[in-house]
C-alpha cells in the first residue's frame, strides 16, 4: 500500500470515527445529468468540513450531520461543486459536469472520461451535425476531425465517398474504417452495379444523419487493436440519440433549399464546332464537311436548380427507469442533374428500461428506405452530364414532332431520363438489444455483465427498363441483393475503485458474428410495347443468376486500464480474431495494443502555474488487421455461368489462382500525443504517429499470359507517418458575445516500403502498375506516372512533350513518362468558427485539401482536335495561329494535333483547394416574442449553404478538385472521367423545440 | 444476488451453448465456384472446362469482332466513324502504347490460351470410368485446335507478316503450360516459331478429331476446320502448294458445300466451316457489344462506328448488280453522317450474331489463288471462283479473259475482297502479298511500324523480356 493510499484508508478511517458524535443521518444518490451514479464523490458538511465521506459504487452516500450541519457540499474531480441544504433525511443530487474538462468519449466497447482518455480519437458532437443539409452522413467526417481524409467521389446524390484515416493502411484490401452503430458493426459491401466509375452507390446512404448524437473516430492502435482484424483502417463509432430522464422534449426540423452545380464545363456550340472542325479540316487537306446547323445546349438540358426538402420530428425523455428516443425523417432530394432523385425515409426508436437496480435492458432499432432514380455517371455514355459534354451540338434531343430521338452512342440523355426506368430501393433495419446485469455493486468493486444482439439487414432492389427506341424491342434487368448479418456480443466490465482518484478496470469479451450476402439477377428483352414495364412481358429472358457468400468472425477479446492518482494512466488491449475469409492454416490472427497516459498538470511542480488547466501527454503502440478481401481469395476456383457455357452447354472457366496461405495483413502504429488545455481558452490535441503495414494483402498484377491479371498475395510493405492537429480556441466566452475557432489540420506522408519484386519500373524500383498512377517503393500508393506537356511551342505551333531528360520533344511515347506527384495530399483539414450574440448564430466550415493531384480523363476526349464523333472543349478554339501565339492547343496543321489529347499531365491537374463547405446563420427567437405561451420552448429560424465559395488553382481543367470516380478503392484515387461537380446548396429551416 | 447469479449463468450458457468456438462455423465455401481439384475430376466437368475455353473465346475481344474490326480499320475496306479514340488512333495510323483495347484483346487471348493450356494438362488426370480415349481425342482436338487459332490470330496482329522476311520478325511469348501460380516471364519467340507450333496444334487436332470423326456443327472445332485453318496459315505463308492441297481436303469434305445464296450468315448452313457460335442469352457482349454493334446504327441496337470505305464501294461499282453489294444499307452513322454499313450482321439488339470464323467460300478463294500462283491462269482457278460469282449475281469468268497470272491473281484478291468483306480478311490478304494496306500510303506498306499492333504497354512493363515491336 503506497503512502498515498495509506493517507487515504487513514481519513476515510477519521471521517468514520467522526461518525460516532453525529446527531442525525443523512443518506441519498449523488448521480450525473445522465442518471449514472457519481462514484467517489466527496460529501461534507458545509458547517464542519472535518465531517464528510465518499460517495459508494452505487453513488450512494450515508453521514451523520451535527446539529450545526445545515448544507452538504458534493465535489468531485470533473463536476461542479454543488451545494445543497439539508432539508430531510434523504437528499439526492445531480450534478453537473464542469465544462470543457469532464466530457465522456466514446471508446471501443465503452466509454471513458475524456480527461483520462490515452487513446488517439476524434469526436464529432451533436453541434457539427446539426442543421448541415447533407445527403450521407460521411460528409459530416469532411474538415472536422485531424487526420481524416473524406472525398466525395462526386457530386451525385448517392456517390461513394472514400473515408480514410490517417491514410490508407492497405493497397488491395478495402481501405474503409469500419462504421459501428450502437454496437453494431455495419455492412458496407457495394450492393449497387456500377454505372459509370469505379464504384456503385453508397452502402450507408441509409445512416440517418438526424439519428445521431456523436461520431467517434479511432484513431491509433491503442483505440482500434480492441477491433482486432478490422482495426487498421481506423474504426468511425456511430451513437445515436438516447433519451434522458426529464420532460419529454419534441423537436421538429425542418429544411428546404435548392441544389444547383458548382462548375459546368464549356463546350463548343455549334457554330463554332463547324468552323473549328473545318478549319482543322482545311489545314490538314481533307475535305470540307456540311454540318447541320441545328443547335442544342446539352449542358443546359440536363442540369437544373434542384431541390431538398427535409422533416425530422423526434421526440425524447423519460424518467428514473425508462428513457426513450424516437425519432423520424423525411427527406426528398431532387439534384442538378436530371433524373437523380431521392426520396429517404426512416424511423428510429432507442430505449432503456431498469427492471431493478441490477438488471437493465434495452433496444435500438432503426429502419429506413431510400429510393433512388439512378442516373448514369463517370464514363459512361448513359451518363447525363458526361454525354452533354460529348454529345454533337447540332444533335438535338426531339424530332419536331416533339418525339424524342435515338441520338447514337453518345445517347439521347434527356430521353433516356425521360422514358427509361432506372430505379434502386434501398431498405435497411439496424438494431440491437441489450441486457446489462449488474452481478456486484459493492463499495469499491462493480461487475456487470452485458450481452447484446444485434442485426444489420441491408437489401436493394434495382429495376431498369429501357425502351425500344433505345434497345430496340426494349429491354430490362432486375436485380435484388441482400446482406444480412448478425452478431452476438458479450462483455464482462469490472471495476475497482483502488481510492478517490486511483481505478483499475477490465473488460473481457466474446463476439460471433456472421453475415450471408445473396444476390439475384435477371434480364431479359423484347417487349410488346413500351408501356409493359416488367420483365414477365418480356420474350427473351437473356440473362439469370443467383449467387450467394458468406462470412463469419469469431472474436474474443479483452482491455485492462490502470489510473493512478489521476496521473498515471497504462492500458493494454487484446483481441484474437477468427476469420472465416483465410485460409484454414492461417484463420486465427491476434492483435493487440498498449497505451499510456501522464497527466503532467496534476503533479506537484505544476500546482502553481494557471497556464495548463490541463496538459497531458500520451503514447501507444500497438496492431490491428484488415480483413475486407474477398470472402474466398485463397483458394483457386473455376467459376460456371454465362461467361463459361458455349451454345447451350454448361462450362466452367478458371477465375483465381491459389494461395492456401494468404494470411493476415498487419498494420502497427506507434502514436505519441499531447493533450492540453491552456488559459481555459484553447484546447489542444496534437498528435505524432508512425503506422506501417506489412505483409500486405496485395493483388499483383501478373503479366496477361500467366491467363490472369492478378492474384492475391501478402507481399509488401507501407508506411504512413503524420501528424494530427486540432486547435480549438474560445475567443470570447464572456458577456452576450461567444465566438469559438477550430482547426483540423492532418499531415500525411505515405510511402511504399516494398513490393513484389518481379516488376521494376527504370529506376530499378518495384511498382504495381497502373493506367496512370502506380504505387512505387520509395515513393507514393498513388504516385502519377504520365507523360510531361510542355505546351504549345510559340514559334512552330507544334505541341510539346518532355522526354525522360526534360528536353521538348513533338514526339509522344510512353516511353517519356515520369513520376509527376501524388494523389493523396499533404495536408487535408478543416477550419470552423461560430458566433454568437443576442440570439444569433453564425457558423462556418472551410474544408482543405493541398499537396495532391487529379486527373480528369474526361478531357483526353473534349480535347481530342480531329475527332468528329463528339464535341469539343472551347479551350481548342484557342489554337495557334502565328508566330508568336502563346496558345492551348497546338497548331491545326501539326503533326502533334492528332496527339495532343493523349495521356500526360495536360489532364493532370492540381487537386489543392479551400472550400466553404458549410454556412449557417441561425436566430433564436426570444421567449418574449413567442409570447406568454408554454407550448413553445425553443424555437430556432436559420438559412445556410454548402459549397459557397471555392479557391482552386486558377489553371484548374475540370469539373471539381474533389472527385474520385473509383470511390473507396485505394489503388486508385483522384482520378476521374467527368465527375459531376460538388452541389451548392442554399438552405433555409426552423429549429422548434417543444 | 442468487437470482442475479442465475441469471447470469442462465445468460452466459445460452450464449455459449449458440455461439460456441464450433471450426465448421469458420469453414465456410463457395457457393458459385468449384474448387480446382473438382475441375478435371470427372468427364463431365473436363467438357465443360473445354466450354469454357469457347465462351471465353465468344468475347468482343477475341472472336466477338473487336480484332477482326481492328484489322479492317488499318486496311482499306472500313472507315472508322466511331467515337472510341483507341479505335481512332488505330485507324489514323498513331496508334500508341498504352492503347487500352489493345491491352484488353492481348488479355483475353491469352485467358483463352491458358484455358485451353489448363484441358491440354489435364485431360491425363481425369479419374472416370466413362473416360476413354475417344474423350481424350475429343477433348485435346478441340482444345489443340482452340489455342493454334487464338495463336494464329494474335500473331496476325502483333507481328509482321511471314512473307515479309521468311518469319524472322519478333512473334510472341508462347506459353503452352497452363497457369499453376508460378509467374513467368516468357519472351518472343519469332513468327516462324510461332507458325511451326500453330501448324503443329492443328495438325494434332485433325487427328485427334478424325479419329473419331467428330462433328458437331459448325460451331465446334472438326477436322474439316483444322484443314481449312491449315490452308489459311500456308497461304499468308506464302506455300501455295499445302495451301491449296489443305483447301482441297476441306472441298472434298462432304460435310460442307456453298450456299445457294447469300442469306447463310448466322445460320448453320453446310457453308460455314467453323463459326464460334453466338445466341441473344450467350455472346460476345461485355458491355461494347459484338459484331453487330459496329456495323449496325444505334436505332438498331449497334454504335455505327464501321462504314463501307470510299474505296471499298469504288470495288463494288466496278461491277454493277453485286447481291453482296446489296447486303448494305445506308443508315446514321455514329459521327452523325449518313453512311453505308453491312448487313451481315443484323442484330445490333441481341448480339446472337455467329462470328465468322471460315466457310467453304474462302476454301474455293484459297485453292483458286494458291494455283494461280503455282499454275499461272489455268482452268481449276476459273472453276474455283465462279460459283461465287454467280452466287453473287456477277457473269462467270472464262480462262480467256485473263493475259497474266498476275491479273488472275489480282482478280481473285479483288474477288476474295468482296466476298469476304467485313470477315477481318483484307489486311493480311494484303500484307501476305506485299500490298500497302492502304494504296498509295507508304506507312501502310508491309513492315511499316503501325502495320502491326504494339505490344501492350502494361505488358512491356511488367515483363523486362518482352521486346516491343520496332518503332513503337
Amino acid at each position: 500500500m503506497s503512502m498515498k493510499q495509506f493517507l487515504f484508508s487513514f481519513l476515510v478511517l477519521l471521517l468514520s470515527t467522526s461518525l460516532t458524535m453525529a446527531q442525525k443521518t443523512v443518506s441519498g444518490k449523488v448521480t450525473d445529468s445522465a442518471g449514472e451514479a457519481v462514484i467517489g464523490a466527496s460529501v461534507f458538511v458545509k458547517e464542519a468540513p472535518g465531517i464528510g465521506t465518499i460517495t459508494d459504487i452505487g453513488g450512494i452516500y450515508q453521514l451523520s450531520v451535527p446539529a450545526e450541519g445545515k448544507t452538504l457540499v458534493f465535489s468531485y474531480t470533473g463536476f461542479e461543486t454543488f451545494e445543497s441544504a439539508i432539508t430531510g433525511g434523504v437528499l439526492d443530487v445531480t450534478m453537473q459536469e464542469g465544462k470543457l474538462l469532464e466530457e465522456v468519449i466514446v471508446v471501443g466497447y465503452g466509454t471513458k472520461s475524456e480527461r483520462f482518455n490515452t487513446q488517439s480519437v476524434a469526436k464529432i458532437g451533436e453541434g457539427s451535425i446539426k442543421n448541415r443539409p447533407v445527403f450521407s452522413t460521411q460528409e459530416l467526417l469532411q474538415g472536422q476531425a485531424a487526420g481524416v481524409q473524406m472525398v466525395s467521389s462526386s457530386g451525385l446524390l448517392g456517390s461513394n465517398p472514400s473515408v480514410r484515416i490517417r491514410g490508407a493502411a492497405s493497397i488491395t484490401a478495402g481501405g474503409e474504417p469500419l462504421y459501428v452503430v450502437d454496437g453494431v458493426p455495419l455492412n458496407d459491401r457495394s450492393m449497387s452495379f456500377t454505372q459509370g466509375g469505379g464504384t456503385g452507390l453508397n452502402p450507408l446512404m441509409n445512416l440517418n444523419p438526424n439519428d445521431i448524437e456523436s461520431m467517434t473516430v479511432l484513431k491509433d492502435a491503442s483505440a482500434v487493436a480492441i477491433y482486432g482484424s478490422r482495426g487498421a483502417n481506423g474504426v468511425i463509432i456511430i451513437n445515436t440519440k438516447k433519451g434522458a430522464q426529464g420532460k419529454t422534449d419534441i423537436n421538429l426540423d425542418i429544411s428546404g433549399g435548392t441544389i444547383a452545380p458548382t462548375n459546368l464545363l464549356q463546350m463548343m456550340n455549334t457554330e463554332e464546332f463547324d468552323s473549328y472542325s473545318n478549319a482543322y479540316r482545311s489545314a490538314r487537306g481533307l475535305p470540307a464537311r456540311t454540318f447541320p446547323t441545328d443547335y442544342f445546349d446539352w449542358v443546359d438540358g440536363v442540369t437544373r436548380t434542384g431541390s431538398f426538402q427535409s422533416y425530422n420530428l423526434s421526440a425524447n425523455g423519460g424518467n428514473e427507469k425508462t428513457k426513450f428516443f424516437v425519432g423520424g425523417t423525411y427527406r426528398a432530394d431532387e439534384g442538378f442533374t436530371i433524373g437523380n432523385e431521392a426520396g429517404s425515409l426512416s424511423g428510429r426508436l432507442n430505449l432503456s428500461h431498469k427492471a431493478t437496480d441490477w438488471l437493465e435492458m434495452g433496444a435500438n432499432i432503426s429502419i429506413s428506405t431510400v429510393n433512388m432514380d439512378r442516373i448514369g455517371a463517370e464514363n459512361n455514355t448513359y451518363a447525363p452530364l458526361t454525354s452533354s459534354y460529348l454529345q454533337l451540338p447540332f444533335v438535338l434531343p426531339t424530332n419536331a414532332d416533339g418525339s424524342y430521338r435515338n441520338t447514337g452512342f453518345i445517347q439521347n440523355v434527356i430521353g433516356i431520363e425521360a422514358l427509361n426506368d432506372n430505379k434502386i430501393d434501398n431498405n435497411r433495419t439496424t438494431g440491437n438489444v441489450f441486457l446489462n446485469i449488474d452481478l456486484l455493486k459493492k463499495e469499491k468493486h462493480s461487475l456487470q455483465f452485458r450481452t447484446d444482439f444485434g442485426m444489420d439487414r441491408f437489401s436493394t432492389a434495382s429495376k431498369y427498363r429501357s425502351v425500344n427506341l433505345f434497345d430496340p424491342g426494349g429491354l430490362g434487368y432486375r436485380s435484388d441483393v441482400s446482406d444480412n448479418k448478425w452478431l452476438s456480443t458479450n462483455t464482462l466490465n469490472y471495476r475497482y475503485l483502488v481510492n478517490d482518484k486511483s481505478t483499475l478496470s477490465f473488460l473481457a469479451g466474446y463476439s460471433y458474428e456472421t453475415s450471408r450476402y445473396l444476390s439475384n439477377y435477371m434480364e431479359g428483352r423484347d417487349f410488346a410495347a413500351d408501356a409493359l414495364r416488367n420483365l414477365a412481358s418480356a420474350a427473351t429472358p437473356t440473362a439469370i443468376s443467383e449467387e450467394g457468400s458468406e462470412w463469419a468472425l469469431e472474436s474474443y477479446f479483452g482491455r485492462a486500464e490502470y489510473n493512478h492518482n489521476g496521473k498515471y494512466i497504462g492500458e493494454v488491449s487484446l483481441r484474437s480474431d477468427g476469420s472465416s475469409r483465410f485460409g484454414a492454416d492461417n484463420r486465427y490472427g491476434t492483435f493487440w495494443a498498449v497505451g499510456a497516459g501522464w497527466i503532467i498538470s496534476e503533479e506537484n511542480f505544476m500546482k502553481n502555474q494557471d497556464i495548463f488547466n490541463l496538459l497531458k501527454l500520451t503514447a501507444s503502440y500497438g496492431t490491428s488487421g484488415n480483413d475486407r478481401i474477398g470472402d474466398f481469395s485463397s483458394l483457386a476456383l473455376y467459376g460456371g455461368g454465362v461467361t463459361a457455357d458455349y451454345f447451350g452447354s454448361p462450362g466452367i472457366r478458371p477465375t483465381q489462382i491459389p494461395f492456401p496461405a494468404l494470411t493476415w495483413e498487419e498494420t502497427a502504429q506507434l502514436d505519441l500525443g499531447i493533450n492540453a488545455r491552456i488559459l481555459n481558452r484553447v484546447n489542444l490535441q496534437l498528435n505524432w504517429y508512425d503506422k506501417t503495414t506489412t505483409s500486405l494483402l496485395l493483388n499483383v498484377p501478373y503479366p496477361f499470359t500467366t491467363g490472369f491479371g492478378s492474384a492475391a498475395q501478402n507481399v509488401g510493405k507501407m508506411n504512413n507517418t503524420g501528424v494530427d492537429l486540432g486547435i480549438n480556441v474560445d475567443i470570447l466566452t464572456k458577456g452576450k458575445l461567444f465566438w469559438n475557432v477550430g482547426l483540423d489540420l492532418g499531415y500525411l506522408k505515405n510511402t511504399i516500403l516494398e513490393l513484389p519484386e518481379d516488376s521494376k519500373d527504370v529506376n530499378g524500383d518495384p511498382f504495381l502498375n497502373g493506367v496512370s498512377q502506380r504505387a512505387v517503393v520509395g515513393r507514393s500508393l498513388n504516385e502519377f506516372y504520365l507523360v510531361r506537356a510542355n505546351g504549345v511551342n510559340p514559334n512552330t505551333g507544334d505541341f510539346e512533350w518532355l522526354d525522360v531528360d526534360g528536353n521538348p520533344t513533338t514526339t509522344y511515347s510512353a516511353a517519356n513518362r515520369v513520376y509527376v506527384g501524388s494523389a493523396i495530399p499533404r495536408f487535408t483539414g478543416g477550419l470552423n468558427t461560430r458566433l454568437e450574440y443576442m440570439g444569433f448564430d453564425l457558423s462556418a466550415l472551410f474544408s482543405f485539401s493541398y499537396g495532391n493531384f487529379v486527373m480528369i480523363d474526361g478531357l483526353r476526349f473534349t480535347d481530342n482536335m480531329g475527332s468528329e464523333g463528339f464535341n469539343h472543349s472551347s479551350d481548342l478554339l484557342d489554337y495557334w495561329k502565328q508566330e508568336g501565339d502563346n496558345s492551348f492547343a497546338p497548331s491545326l496543321s501539326s503533326s502533334t494535333a492528332p496527339l495532343f489529347n493523349q495521356r500526360s499531365t495536360l489532364q493532370l491537374q492540381d487537386g489543392s483547394f479551400l472550400r466553404l463547405r458549410n454556412l449557417n446563420l441561425g436566430y433564436s427567437i426570444p421567449q418574449s416574442l413567442l409570447g406568454g405561451q408554454n407550448v413553445i420552448k425553443n424555437a430556432r429560424i436559420f438559412v445556410g449553404g454548402q459549397n459557397l465559395w471555392l479557391l482552386k488553382n486558377k489553371n484548374f481543367r475540370g469539373p471539381d478538385p474533389e472527385v474520385s470516380a473509383n470511390g473507396p478503392n485505394n489503388r486508385v484515387q483522384g482520378e476521374s472521367f467527368f465527375a459531376l461537380p460538388q452541389a451548392r446548396v442554399f438552405t433555409f429551416g426552423a429549429n422548434v423545440t417543444f | 444476488m442468487i437470482n442475479k447469479l442465475y441469471s447470469f449463468l442462465l445468460i452466459t450458457g445460452l450464449v455459449i451453448f449458440s455461439t460456441s468456438c464450433d471450426e465448421d462455423r469458420l469453414n465456410l465455401l463457395p457457393e458459385q465456384s468449384l474448387d480446382e481439384s473438382v475441375a478435371f475430376s470427372s468427364v463431365a466437368s473436363a467438357r465443360a472446362a473445354l466450354n469454357g475455353v469457347y465462351s471465353q473465346s465468344q468475347l468482343l475481344e477475341v472472336f466477338g469482332a473487336q480484332p477482326h474490326t481492328i484489322e479492317d480499320y488499318m486496311s482499306d475496306n472500313t472507315e472508322f466513324v466511331g467515337s472510341f479514340p483507341t479505335l481512332q488512333e488505330i485507324f489514323q495510323y498513331i496508334t500508341t502504347t498504352p492503347n487500352i483495347s489493345i491491352q484488353n484483346s492481348w488479355q483475353v487471348h491469352y485467358r483463352v490460351i491458358n484455358g485451353a493450356n489448363l484441358v491440354i494438362d489435364n485431360v491425363a488426370n481425369i479419374s472416370d470410368p466413362a473416360f476413354n480415349s475417344d474423350v481424350e481425342n475429343e477433348l485435346l482436338g478441340q482444345a489443340k485446335f482452340l489455342r493454334a487459332i487464338v495463336y494464329l490470330q494474335l500473331v496476325n496482329q502483333f507481328a509482321h507478316p511471314y512473307t515479309l522476311n521468311n518469319g524472322a520478325s519478333l512473334g510472341l511469348p508462347l506459353v503452352l503450360q497452363g497457369f499453376t501460380g508460378q509467374v513467368e516471364f516468357p519472351a518472343r519467340s519469332s513468327v516462324a516459331e510461332v507458325h511451326a507450333q500453330i501448324v503443329k496444334d492443328l495438325t494434332e487436332a485433325r487427328d485427334h478429331l478424325s479419329a473419331i470423326n467428330f462433328n458437331q456443327g459448325p460451331a465446334r472445332a472438326s477436322a474439316g476446320a483444322a484443314n481449312g485453318y491449315l490452308s489459311r496459315l500456308h497461304l499468308y505463308r506464302g506455300e501455295y502448294q499445302q495451301a491449296s492441297d489443305f483447301a482441297k481436303l476441306v472441298l472434298d469434305d462432304s460435310n460442307y458445300a456453298p450456299a445457294a445464296d447469300l442469306k447463310f450468315y448466322n445460320t448453320q448452313n453446310s457453308e460455314w466451316v467453323f463459326v464460334v457460335g453466338m445466341t441473344a442469352v450467350d455472346n460476345s457482349r461485355t458491355g461494347s457489344g459484338g459484331w453487330a454493334s459496329y456495323h449496325r446504327p444505334a436505332s438498331q441496337g449497334g454504335r455505327g462506328d464501321c462504314a463501307f470505305s470510299a474505296s471499298l464501294e469504288a470495288a463494288f461499282d466496278e461491277e454493277p448488280g453485286d447481291l453482296r453489294y446489296a447486303l448494305s444499307d445506308i443508315v446514321t452513322a455514329a459521327d452523325a453522317t449518313m453512311r453505308r454499313m453491312t448487313l451481315k450482321y443484323p442484330d445490333g439488339a441481341g448480339n446472337s450474331d455467329d462470328a465468322p470464323m471460315m466457310r467453304i467460300s474462302e476454301m474455293h478463294l484459297n485453292r483458286a489463288e494458291a494455283l494461280a500462283q503455282l499454275n499461272g491462269v489455268n482452268q481449276e482457278t476459273i472453276d474455283l471462283v465462279n460459283p461465287i460469282r454467280v452466287r453473287a449475281g456477277l457473269t462467270p469468268w472464262a480462262l480467256s479473259d485473263f493475259s497474266s497470272k498476275e491479273a488472275l491473281v489480282d482478280a481473285i484478291l479483288n474477288e476474295r475482297r468482296k466476298e469476304l468483306c467485313f470477315e477481318g480478311h483484307r489486311r493480311m490478304d494484303l500484307l501476305r502479298n506485299g500490298k500497302e494496306l492502304r494504296e498509295g500510303n507508304p506507312s501502310s506498306a508491309p513492315g511499316a511500324t503501325r502495320t502491326v499492333l504494339p505490344i501492350p504497354q502494361r505488358e512491356i512493363d511488367l515483363n523486362p523480356n518482352l521486346e516491343q515491336n520496332p518503332g513503337y
